[in-house]
């Protein structure tokens, strides 16, 4: 019962949850909480939530802005396995942002991170306060090629 | 329900399982009655006597976690645990399979690599092997878990002459559990209420534990107690005659006194007359010191606070805590130096008891806010899934989306655990308000994400920095996620 038409525009949605194999909560309901308090309406699948449930939910809220996925435990690489196939066989299709403590050990570097764009993620943070300004860059740049894509209509 | 009912169930004679005992029969479990003459003619007591004698004596009650799952390893153990520290109530604690319902992977484990199982698979092993155990101890048992469904797990235990069972239908739920529902818990923990209730009029008195821990990070004290209340008053409802209230140890002195000098008062305001009810501490339950004398001074000072409380029974942890499960050593240690605070010497040591009022009246007056229009309702059970479904009730960090996790705890500067935010918990606006006023100090009137992460970390690590032991250096390049890890959920029941 969110939206009628003369309310006000549906509130900015975004899916979020921890990796398949990681169960810490904490995090996790912060960033819910810290996303709420700023008005975003919060999908929040919790811990373990593998792939598959991240693409349900997308099918579901069509709307969603981006899932945002954290991962804690350094098993993300595998976590991810079938991140890429939801996204050819357009089940995700917004972008996919991924944040934590994301790999195992204390030597974190660019081929790690290049393995996870190849597995499909979009974005990488490496600070979760980062994470309201991405979500509103990525807003803007829709909303840039929305208006893109009527002008060459109307045109 | 029989264990035959179990549709998951018809493999499990095909298995030969290690030990001396041969699996027992699973269509052959004792009635609760025949369950209730053993216990009987065992002529030991029951844990609800020992809480009762050890009340009376103005001591506390120690109890360690204990769970392998091999039966020889389990009655070593046990044999072991009693004859070095003598605790007043010895435990089994169950493995994860065995939580889950999974009767077959645990006997599978048990019959290939025993060593795997986190607990002793009570229903893998049986009954029979259950009375081997009980009969080889003088202590009483009690079965520790965390399971949202322990209908067959009851069963077998009450048939091993087993006299204490931890759990309840939102407790054993939200924190262990991502997506039962609550109406299946809940349901499920009635038939065993109602199952206590049965062998109580053949004369056999269970104490159901509660399991006020929670996700066992940064719990406000009115959340755990309002919790335990409502489990409570089902289970009085369903026929339960003996209730151990736990609360876990958070780790302010006057806040953990006043919680556990709370649950006699709510007992009154709450429970029929003619229900025992017994506070139960857990000793601090989250991030424990990493060096052998901080996590013995944390374990002492645990013990404190029940003395002080005047908790009927404390559940004990060891200094090798911060690093999984620990050795039979270890563990009589814990349960010795836990004892310690037992001493007749001790009666010195007093606490600020204005100060221990203000924070009973603060929490009495949150439990009643949350409670009240539920114990209202004609269906107690509905008003509770609802009341989660919107946020009225509520717990920190859930594992289960079931809750909302909508409420935020912080530590205020004394060390107390405050609400950051009350989400739709139903507060009156002076218990927002102070709990505001208290934490304002701690981080200003709006922190930003990474400054609450921060925060909140470091109200996990407590006692790392009451104790100044530094986080291992981690090197951070400056392409380096910066690690928010913090505690684990969900807690394990035992430390494994």
């Amino acid at each position: 019962m969110r939206i009628t038409s003369h309310q006000e525009p549906t509130a900015r949605t975004v899916i979020l949850g921890v990796a398949a194999s990681d169960s810490h909560a904490v995090a996790n309901h912060l960033i819910a909480y810290s996303l709420r308090g700023l008005g975003f309406d919060v999908v929040n699948l919790g811990t373990c939530t593998p792939v598959e449930e991240f693409a349900e939910a997308c099918v579901r809220h069509p709307d969603a802005e981006a899932v945002v996925i954290g991962s804690l435990n350094g098993h993300i690489h595998e976590d991810l396995r079938g991140l890429d196939r939801a996204k050819q066989s357009g089940r995700i299709t917004c972008p996919v942002i991924v944040g934590g403590n994301l790999s195992v050990g204390s030597h974190k570097g660019g081929t790690s991170h290049d393995r996870l764009y190849a597995a499909g993620v979009d974005h990488i943070l490496s600070d979760p306060a980062e994470l309201p300004g991405l979500l509103d860059a990525l807003r803007a740049e829709r909303a840039g090629a929305a208006a893109n894509r009527t002008g060459l209509a109307a045109s | 329900m029989s264990l035959s009912a179990f549709p998951g169930f018809p493999g499990f004679p095909a298995f030969p399982a290690h030990g001396s005992a041969p699996p027992s029969d699973p269509a052959a479990t004792p009635t609760p009655a025949e369950s209730a003459a053993y216990i009987t003619s065992l002529g030991k007591p029951t844990a609800a006597e020992v809480l009762d004698r050890c009340r009376a004596r103005g001591r506390v009650a120690i109890q360690p976690r204990c769970g392998v799952g091999g039966h020889e390893e389990m009655k070593a153990l046990l044999a072991t645990l009693e004859a070095e520290a003598a605790p007043d109530i010895l435990t089994l604690t169950i493995d994860s399979h065995t939580r889950l319902l999974r009767f077959e992977e645990a006997l599978r484990t048990l019959n290939l690599r025993p060593a795997d199982l986190n607990g002793y698979p009570m229903v893998a092993h049986g009954w029979r092997r259950g009375r081997e155990l009980n009969e080889l101890i003088e202590a009483p048992l009690e079965i520790r878990h965390g399971s949202p469904d322990a209908r067959i797990l009851f069963d077998v235990s009450v048939a091993s002459g087993i006299t204490s069972f931890e759990g309840g239908g939102i407790s054993y739920n939200l924190p262990y559990s991502k997506a039962v529902p609550l109406a299946e818990s809940l349901g499920a923990w009635q038939d065993v209420d109602r199952r206590c209730g049965e062998l109580a009029e053949h004369g056999v008195v269970i104490d159901r534990e509660l399991f006020g821990t929670l996700t066992a990070v940064l719990v406000p004290p009115s959340i755990s107690l309002a919790i335990s209340v409502l489990e409570a008053v089902l289970a009085a409802r369903a026929g339960v005659r003996c209730i151990s209230v736990a609360y876990p140890q958070g780790g302010h002195l006057a806040q953990d006194v006043a919680a556990l000098r709370s649950i006699p008062v709510l007992a009154e305001r709450y429970l029929p007359a003619g229900v025992t009810v017994h506070a139960v501490l857990h000793e601090f339950m989250g991030v424990f010191p990493r060096q052998r004398d901080n996590a013995e001074d944390l374990i002492f000072y645990g013990a404190l606070v029940a003395r002080l409380g005047g908790a009927s029974k404390l559940i004990t942890k060891t200094h090798q805590e911060a690093y999984g499960i620990p050795d039979t050593a270890a563990n009589v240690e814990g349960l010795r130096l836990a004892d310690r605070a037992n001493s007749p010497l001790l009666d010195f040591i007093t606490v600020d008891d204005d100060q221990v009022q203000r924070e009973m009246t603060w929490i009495l007056d949150e439990v009643a806010d949350l409670v009240e229009p539920l114990l209202e309702r004609a269906d107690l059970i509905e008003a509770i899934i609802e009341a989660f479904a919107e946020g009225r009730l509520d717990i920190p960090f859930s594992a289960s989306r079931y809750a909302r996790s909508d409420l935020i705890p912080r530590r205020d500067p004394s060390g107390a655990i405050r609400y950051l935010s009350t989400g739709e918990l139903p507060f009156s606006s002076a218990h927002v308000r102070r709990n505001t006023e208290l934490l304002h100090a701690v981080d200003g009137p709006d922190p930003a994400l990474d400054a609450l992460m921060r925060g909140l970390t470091g109200d996990i690590n407590h006692f790392r920095h009451v104790f100044q032991e530094e986080e291992p250096a981690t090197p951070a390049p400056r392409s380096a996620p910066r690690p928010v890890s913090a505690a684990r959920t969900p807690p394990t029941e035992e430390p494994i």
